[in-house]
């Protein structure tokens, strides 16, 4: 498990650009960005800095297949997938409270 | 008054069009540019019809409204600068129909440039816009950016490449308008189409569009040098120019920019320089004899290291443009401090292309003056540069720094007799910077006019207020 100190340092460094968004599979389908990697790193941010998690910002985060094509474009070689496979470990473990999971499509 | 809003919205477009989640809802009033604001939701219309719904709900209880694509801006054109509704046209992404012997595809606003392109690959054409961020940028937010791209020289601007648009307009009913046509040749009045490409969703909201496509050309040559002296650089495209061509790409960074960008490249040369890339759109016939032709033109002008290729392919296969592609990544990466938030600032002024080597001049001096590490690249087809640095946006010392840094860039672009934007457009980033250009030019009542064409369409100021000026 990777502190949330890393995680944080890590995503932190999204520059917003979007790359990400172009080669990942379920944005198409997901009811809007936080079902994509660009969304759910800025999600991780926000819950890592405030302490909390919406259903609908945990559910998008969730909805992640880990399969990686974003990090292999990021510009600034964040590893996206790993930081959301760390973050999906601590929903799961209840950091941030019971969450039930609903993923929703378009 | 929001919660009334929201439930009018609602009622209009459905609970799963109007996304109210504080967390969704801040993951769209962010930008590329590094600037955001909050919003009381985000609208996913899938029709010009629930458009003008919008348009026309919001005209009514006096909301502004975000139009928006991937927030990829640069300028601070996107982000909701004060509450209101952000309109999000993500939904809105179908390639309605391809005429070849028309020459154009219909589109609606959300779909992507390289979507686009990848369709209209397999019958041979292409949309030639290429900005660097087009795997997500969408059409509609180059139509309402002014984008131009890699191709800029041979191609142009988007404001080249629609014949015309659907646009809804924010009044009582949402007025839906037809302009332009779906022809090349096109005269009836005024041209509106024209007026709205690069208004940075001020006067309307888009909601199709009429691009015209040309054929992808049988052959593009490549070449790629590096030079000691950057005006040994500039001579060899004089010369290209001189001679009559018009190349498809020409490309440069800067020695220092092309180390940073060429570090963890995989490539077999040995890039060292000022960098110039050129290709040029031949048939398989002439193709040796443009390289030929090429080569020697470099060599003539002291370049101390040349790669070429005959073909598209073969370019990709050499790595010829990997330098290149990686420039954004690392100016994202450019004097980043360990551990620290980094944002990075893309500059985008243009000069005319015999300027550029006065301008790296200066532009290096001024970085200097600040202590900043510039990267410096950009189109040198078209005289478009991009300097950019990296600061901390939790460091108030550095962003006054970074913020008079930006002010002497654009300074420099009119001492030169070029301009403060060249792509980007002027979004809250660039206003002054506006007016800066429009005083040089004793032109300020030009601001006023457009002030005035503003309160025509929007007279309540709801589109995206706050952008390319105040109203």
């Amino acid at each position: 498990m990777k502190p949330l100190e890393e995680i944080l340092k890590d995503v932190s460094r999204c520059v917003y650009c979007g790359f990400c968004e172009s080669v990942c599979p379920t944005l198409p389908f997901g009811p809007h960005r936080g079902y994509g990697p660009r969304g759910r790193i800025n999600l991780i941010i926000n819950s890592i800095k405030e302490g909390n998690l919406s259903q609908e910002a945990a559910s998008s985060i969730y909805s992640c297949l880990l399969c990686n094509a974003c990090s292999e474009v990021c510009p600034m070689k964040i590893d996206i997938a790993g930081d959301i496979r760390e973050m999906k470990a601590l929903i799961n473990r209840g950091a941030f409270g019971p969450i039930s999971i609903k993923i929703r499509e378009r | 008054m929001d919660k009334n809003a929201i439930k009018e919205l609602v009622s209009s477009l459905g609970e799963e069009k109007v996304v109210t989640d504080k967390e969704i809802v801040r993951l769209y009033s962010k930008e590329s540019s590094g600037l955001s604001g909050n919003a009381i939701a985000v609208l996913f219309p899938e029709s010009a019809e629930e458009v003008s719904r919008i348009a026309s709900i919001a005209y009514r209880l006096e909301i502004p409204i975000y139009p928006q694509g991937s927030s990829s801006s640069l300028s601070g054109n996107a982000f909701p600068s004060k509450m209101g509704v952000i309109v999000s046209f993500e939904r809105m992404n179908k390639v309605k129909n391809v005429s070849l012997i028309d020459s154009v595809a219909i589109v609606e606003p959300g779909v992507r440039i390289e979507e686009l392109n990848f369709m209209l690959e397999e019958k041979g054409y292409m949309f030639p816009i290429d900005p660097a961020s087009q795997s997500i940028a969408t059409i509609g937010g180059a139509i309402n950016n002014g984008a131009g791209g890699l191709r800029g020289a041979k191609y142009g601007t988007m404001k080249d490449w629609v014949n015309g648009l659907e646009v809804v307009i924010p009044d009582e009913n949402g007025t839906r308008l037809s302009l332009g046509c779906l022809t090349i040749k096109c005269r009836h009045g005024y041209d509106l189409v024209r007026l709205i490409i690069g208004s940075e969703g001020t006067l309307a909201l888009v909601v199709g569009a009429a691009l015209r496509i040309v054929p992808i050309p049988e052959r593009v040559v490549t070449i790629l040098s590096f030079f000691n002296r950057l005006e040994d650089l500039l001579n060899a495209f004089v010369e290209i120019k001189e001679s009559g061509v018009q190349p498809y790409i020409a490309e440069f960074m800067d020695k220092k920019t092309v180390e940073l960008a060429a570090k963890g490249v995989d490539i077999s040369f040995s890039p060292n320089g000022n960098m110039l890339l050129i290709s040029i759109d031949t048939t398989a016939e002439s193709s040796g004899r443009v390289m030929n032709w090429l080569v020697d033109t470099m060599k003539r002008h002291n370049a101390i290291e040349i790669q070429s290729a005959l073909m598209q392919q073969e370019a990709e296969e050499k790595g010829l443009f990997k330098i290149r592609r990686n420039l954004f990544s690392a100016q994202s990466r450019l004097g980043k401090k360990e551990g620290r938030p980094s944002r990075v600032f893309i500059e985008d002024i243009v000069v005319p292309p015999s300027k550029i080597p006065a301008a790296v001049s200066k532009l290096r001096e001024i970085g200097e003056k600040y202590g900043f590490i510039v990267s410096l690249g950009g189109h040198i087809g078209d005289g478009n540069i991009h300097p950019s640095v990296v600061y901390d946006p939790e460091d108030e010392e550095e962003k006054k720094k970074v913020y008079r840094w930006f002010e002497e860039v654009m300074e420099v672009s009119l001492e030169l007799g070029g301009s403060i934007s060249a792509e980007h457009g002027i979004g809250t980033m660039k206003k002054g910077g506006m007016k800066m250009e429009f005083s040089e030019k004793s032109s300020e009542k030009a601001i006023d006019i457009m002030r005035e064409i503003k309160a025509v369409f929007d007279p309540k100021c709801i589109l995206n207020p706050g952008k390319v000026f105040d109203c």
